[in-house]
């Protein structure tokens, strides 16, 4: 079944008459987003639209249901942005949809990710009662941040109606470094070297070569008048401080296009299950090692603090991620379970649940 | 209730010297840095370590006795004011900084440890701790996670929130909770319960280990001090400044009586006579900074600005930092009571939020000093009275709370990093309908079902009354401690 | 922060003590420059505790007796003055309270039989230097003395040096640039003479007079400090009566503590006819460092060889009298010498006037502290404008068995001016 609201009191309406709620947004991450069980999908793709918008202001506040691509676009016009790169735009992410997955692409290293920039939320509860938490402001410490929690939430604590969020001035020009690595070590004592440098990176990713070498991109945003100089200082302090064997630099649509792809997940093979794990970047060698046997497409986003990794069966992955004591969001996979591995504090997030859906007319956390 | 099995449990965890109850230990704890509001705990614990926290948690939530778990006691809201009839957790002592990973750019460490104290440690690895709350000197850690503490330096990289990345906590019912990670990530996967926990001023139980991320020290800052003739102007440059497109580390605006008092307090070099003083502050990476410099110049100088300084070395940076941050504290030179707000506006309407402070300070006739995060709209008006005189703080807190309102009118909030604390919670509804409390009031009795932590605090008229200890202690008839 | 103190019970000094406690706002910023807050960790422990329950007190909320504990352990080192943004005048706080409270509390018969040693014996040089040779003979029946007088003997060394009186005035070589008139005090006399005659040699190389008035005593600024104000109004007397402030340029003195307190004499006398006697005073008092830094220094010459040296900030010093460059410039004049910080933030090293004998345990952690900070710089030797302090790091450097040379800030400039007297 699929219910569709076109207003908030419809909606509300649906959450008192209903059971088995899965809200969802444009579909994008079927793991999450397909109705199993017998669910109802209360699909919120029409409660869309930006509400609030003032470029000076540097906030938003959309409807949930709207597309990521309207977002964008309307900042752009401004020369702002969502630094975080949600992923899967083009394919028709809703932001209650990031927001609901916490999906944040590359851009996430620098100023953090969905949790970092959401500032107010607006959403159903269990009861049909429309709650507020946060604000339009950028700063606020009012009340429980009820917009944080909702972060990466899944849908099982209520359906949002509208959100908002702060976004930052766009860098008027990128470049891309790319460095390649003989191995996993060098590339790592790379991040490492990198991270107490005064080289400001926007992007710093981690990614799987062929031959066991790995690559590190480097994007670097800011005025274009200093680009150039930073470009080589960098390439310097790689030359330096580790053992890159090359590197390249990737420019204009080279670049646009480049990041296009990483944060569209166009490398995930096709029918491949696709989950994100967060991790540390010292348990990435353990990761890997055992990860050998699967050989998934990989990545890590963040200076190696998010592992996206494409395998060929989600139930193994659930299995080595227990091992490893790292917990994961599957994102393109069986429907009915998007968390595997442990599940840490999950305990304190179903006291949540008593509070703000009682009678369990949303899913189960 | 019989409380001796409570005390004597106290007695069985604490050696004498760490259970406080004589009358004058106890008066010693009785305010936060905001002293309109005093209330003698039954007990000060001083843990040293995690077990001994959770012990103490467990009892009360077995006792039904209130607790406020406290660091340095600096709160401007009254978020650490004890509970009546209840005890004050004194985390001073657990202040181990457990683990510092300079590869990882985290830290983890006790809530006790002092904000300031985690960029010191850090500092030989050329990393530091963003968050800068103004009481970063003395503040505690865990006391930042429980408001959630901002800083001038938050516009670009965030408030403590954005830079805690795991907590073990036990809530309020004894339960020891761990999340988030040493990822960058954070919780990352399933609801974000660090951004539930950090700013739940104390609500939901007490943190015992915090994992914070570091970041690397900006290669090079551009400190520019700009005067101007009157406050408007500097409001107006700030958003000229935001309208331009780059992304300062700080933002800030005195006005004529916060620079008089922040002068007289450190020779801080602000131009004399400004009506308005905006400091802005880029920091990164040195060619960038540079190149930012040059654009950030051309705007401060068409912005009306009659007199343009840029800080010439890190002694003169430091200086310009110490009288905006203990501006708050100098203003006690200018009048022995003030109040201070915390309250945020949209940016393009501080010019608006301004005068209209202006004209309330007249109206009511009282002094009010600016000092604020012009960046982010966070504004603090310290309102100046004299307590001596009748009625004198009911008319200063009538005009703060028309100040609130009025942010509250103009799309902003109650309070951008003081929290609600005791001082604003009466303007909550002003924010939150009836509904949005009632749910947090709901969530909060999920976790703490007897509502012992920090009860009080936050919520408008308190909550359900802890149950209550009556009469002479079994021990106090005993003389074996006193309340007084 | 608001208070209901009926000033007029007070006497002069009430006006001050209020003035303090309403200009805090107890914000806190003072808790991290507090050493006995870093040591203890206990709200009443710190300064804005201390100055909420001399308040309590003083509005008659709570006893003199109550509060007692947590006032005594306070240093007076005045670390927090600086950190206070309100400007709270803490030291004419301390100081004023203790006067007030010191005759309302009752001390045990041997605290007071310490005490009244003390304050008999410290402020007299031969009365110190007599129980310090029989402090040996006390060594031998430590137990059956008063604990206190027992830690006092555990810092003095076992032999002094011979006593070297100085003369009533010292010349000016060359042309005279100023006539100044030194301070010789009293328990430094006794413990290491040389400090003053290496001053009167350092002014005269740089064509100062010195007069030394004969009569002179102990400035009293031991007994401000642990509130024994008549005592400590009975010697400033003498020394208003052998000073004559108006024909000399400066009152010099080398002990940091001696500095900060004489600058207080208006306050010791507020109110009563010596006030304007003892205000005049004050105003020429000098500590030795900023006397030569704002005159000018000749050039010293060369070290025989480098040395690399730990400046310590007395709290008296920097705290209580804001010198923080000209010791430094003074040292830094020196070829071959290379200067180290601490990088402690001037916390106090737990000498403090009395404090050892008084407060031992607090005062043997911070000792213990500083002389970490001391090894962790891996100087040669440590430099300080006060003895206590020298004393202090020095008992605890033979604690950890470790011995370096230590020195008056004016003892290294003595030393090279000697040596080119040499070249």
């Amino acid at each position: 079944m699929s219910l569709q609201p076109t207003t908030l009191e419809e909606l509300q309406s649906i959450v008192k008459d209903n059971q088995g709620l899965l809200p969802i947004g444009g579909g994008t991450k079927p793991a999450l987003s397909t109705a199993f069980n017998g669910a109802t999908r209360l699909d919120m793709s029409r409660l869309s639209g930006i509400i609030e918008y003032e470029p000076g202001e540097y906030t938003f506040t959309a409807y949930a249901g709207t597309p990521v691509r309207t977002i964008v676009a309307a900042l752009a016009e401004h020369g702002q942005y969502l630094p975080f790169d949600p992923p899967l735009i083009e394919q028709g992410a809703t932001l209650g949809g990031v927001i609901a997955a916490n999906t944040a692409g590359s851009g996430r290293y620098r100023y953090g990710g969905v949790r970092d920039f959401i500032i107010g939320v607006r959403f159903v509860d269990g009861q049909g009662q429309l709650v507020r938490g946060g604000g339009k402001v950028v700063k606020n410490a009012a009340g429980f941040d009820l917009p944080k929690f909702m972060v990466g939430s899944a849908g099982r604590f209520g359906a949002f109606v509208d959100v908002s969020f702060k976004v930052f001035p766009e860098p008027r020009a990128y470049v891309t470094l790319k460095a390649v690595f003989a191995s996993l070590g060098p590339a790592l004592e790379a991040i490492y070297s990198l991270f107490t440098a005064p080289n400001e990176m926007d992007v710093l990713d981690l990614e799987s070569l062929d031959d066991g070498r790995f690559g590190l991109l480097m994007r670097l945003g800011g005025l274009s008048t200093a680009l150039p100089g930073r470009v080589e200082r960098l390439q310097a302090f790689l030359n330096t401080k580790t053992e890159v064997l090359s590197n390249e630099v990737i420019q204009a649509e080279a670049d646009a296009a480049l990041w296009q792809q990483v944060n569209g997940f166009s490398w995930v093979p096709d029918g491949s299950h696709f989950a994100k794990v967060p991790i540390s970047p010292k348990r990435i060698p353990l990761l890997e090692n055992v990860l050998l046997s699967l050989n998934p497409s990989r990545r890590y986003t963040a200076g190696g603090n998010v592992a996206w990794l494409a395998v060929s069966d989600i139930e193994q992955l659930d299995m080595l991620l227990n091992k490893l004591n790292l917990p994961g969001l599957v994102l393109f996979g069986p429907p009915g379970r998007p968390f595997i591995g442990p599940r840490p504090g999950v305990s304190l997030a179903r006291r949540v649940k008593q509070a703000l859906d009682p009678s369990g007319k949303f899913l189960e956390i | 209730m019989d409380h001796q099995p409570f005390f004597a449990a106290l007695q069985r965890i604490y050696p004498k010297e760490r259970l406080l109850t004589k009358g004058v230990q106890l008066l010693a704890y009785e305010s936060d840095a905001l002293t309109s509001f005093q209330t003698k705990p039954s007990a000060v614990v001083i843990p040293e370590s995690q077990d001994e926290v959770i012990e103490t948690v467990r009892l009360c939530h077995q006792f039904g006795v209130p607790y406020v778990a406290r660091g340095s006691g600096t709160s401007l809201s009254g978020g650490s004011l004890p509970i009546e009839n209840g005890i004050v957790i004194a985390l001073n002592r657990l202040n181990r900084i457990k683990k510092l990973d300079p590869e990882q750019r985290i830290a983890v460490v006790e809530p006790g440890v002092v904000n300031l104290q985690i960029s010191q440690a850090a500092d030989r690895y050329n990393l530091y701790y963003a968050p800068d709350p103004s009481s970063q000197s003395v503040c505690t850690i865990g006391g930042n996670v429980a408001f959630n503490s901002g800083g001038a330096h938050c516009l670009k990289y965030g408030m403590t929130s954005n830079h805690i990345l795991g907590l073990k906590v036990v809530l309020a019912d004894g339960e020891v909770v761990e999340f988030g990670s040493e990822s960058l990530e954070g919780v990352g996967v399933g609801p974000d319960l660090i951004g539930l926990f950090v700013g739940s001023e104390g609500l939901f139980g007490v943190a015992l280990e915090i994992t914070v991320r570091l970041l690397p020290k900006p290669e090079l800052y551009r400190t520019v001090l700009a005067a101007y003739n009157d406050l408007e102007t500097a409001g107006n440059a700030v958003a000229m400044v935001v309208a331009s497109g780059l992304l300062p580390g700080a933002m800030e605006i005195m006005d004529r009586l916060s620079i008089k008092a922040a002068e007289s307090a450190v020779d801080a070099g602000y131009p004399e006579n400004a009506a308005a003083l905006l400091i802005v502050e880029l920091e990164g990476e040195s060619e960038q900074v540079e190149t930012e410099f040059e654009e950030i110049m051309d705007v401060i100088k068409e912005s009306g600005s009659y007199e343009i300084r840029v800080a010439k070395d890190a002694e003169q940076r430091l200086r310009i930092w110490k009288g905006r941050k203990g501006a708050f504290s100098s203003v006690g030179r200018l009048s022995p009571d003030y109040v201070v707000q915390d309250g945020v506006v949209p940016r393009s309407h501080l010019g608006k939020a301004l005068a209209e402070i202006d004209r309330l300070s007249q109206e009511y006739g009282l002094d009010v000093a600016n000092v604020f995060h012009a960046g982010d709209g966070n504004l603090h008006p310290l309102i100046l009275f004299n307590g001596r005189e009748e009625g004198a703080l009911e008319h200063a807190e009538e005009l703060a709370g028309k100040i609130l309102k009025m942010c509250v009118e103009l799309g902003g909030s109650i309070t951008g990093e003081h929290g609600v604390g005791m001082e604003k919670r009466n303007y909550m509804p002003a924010m939150f309908s009836e509904v949005d409390l009632e749910t947090m009031k709901t969530i909060r009795r999920q976790v703490d079902p007897k509502e012992i932590s920090n009860p009080g605090k936050m919520f408008p008229g308190g909550e359900a009354p802890a149950l209550k200890m009556t009469g002479m202690h079994p021990l106090e008839a005993k003389g074996i401690i006193s309340r007084e | 922060m608001q208070h209901r103190i009926d000033i007029k019970k007070y006497g002069p000094r009430g006006e001050a003590m209020a003035e303090a406690i309403q200009s805090c706002v107890h914000c806190g910023f003072c808790l991290a420059a507090c050493p006995t807050y870093k040591v203890l960790g206990e709200e009443m422990d710190s300064p804005r505790g201390r100055i909420y329950l001399m308040k309590e007190v003083l509005e008659e909320n709570l006893t003199v007796e109550e509060a007692q504990p947590y006032l005594d352990r306070c240093l007076g080192c005045i670390g927090c003055m600086p950190a206070c943004p309100s400007g709270v005048r803490y030291d004419e706080l301390i100081v004023s309270y203790r006067a007030f409270s010191e005759p309302k509390r009752k001390r045990s018969l041997m605290d007071n039989m310490a005490r009244r040693m003390i304050a008999e014996t410290l402020p007299y040089p031969n009365r110190f230097r007599a129980a310090v040779a029989s402090g040996k003979v006390g060594k031998l029946f430590k137990g059956a003395m008063p604990e206190k007088l027992g830690a006092m003997m555990g810092l003095v060394p076992a032999d002094l040096p011979e006593d070297k009186p100085l003369p009533p005035i010292y010349p000016a070589k060359g042309r005279r640039r100023a006539r100044v008139a030194l301070l010789s005090g009293c328990v430094q006399t006794v413990l290491n003479p040389d400090i003053n005659w290496a001053t009167v040699r350092v002014l005269s190389e740089n064509g100062v007079e010195t007069v030394i008035p004969q009569e002179q005593g102990c400035c009293g600024s031991i007994m401000m400090h642990i509130g024994e104000e008549e005592r400590a109004k009975k010697l400033a007397r003498q020394n208003l009566q052998v000073f004559v402030p108006d024909e000399v340029d400066a009152i010099i003195t080398n002990a940091a503590g001696c500095g900060s307190g004489m600058k207080e004499y208006g306050l010791l006398f507020k109110g009563l006819s010596e006030e304007a006697e003892a205000e005049k005073f004050a105003e020429k008092v000098q500590d030795i460092s900023v006397f030569l830094d704002s005159l000018g220094l000749k050039p010293p010459a060369e070290l025989r060889e480098p040395l690399t040296v730990v400046y310590q900030d007395a709290c008296h010093l920097l705290h209580a009298q804001g010198i923080r460059s000209a010791p430094r410039n003074l040292l830094s004049s020196i070829p071959g010498l290379t200067l180290l910080e601490l990088g402690d933030d001037g916390l106090c090293c737990g000498s403090a006037g009395t404090y050892n004998i008084e407060q031992p345990e607090i005062a043997h952690q911070l000792g213990q502290r500083k002389v970490q900070h001391v090894l962790n710089t891996g100087a040669q030797a440590v430099v300080s404008g006060n003895i206590g302090c020298l004393t202090q790091i020095q008992s605890h450097l033979a604690n950890r068995g470790v011995s370096l040379p230590l020195y008056h800030t004016i003892e290294l400039l003595d030393w090279a001016y000697r040596r080119k007297a040499q070249t």
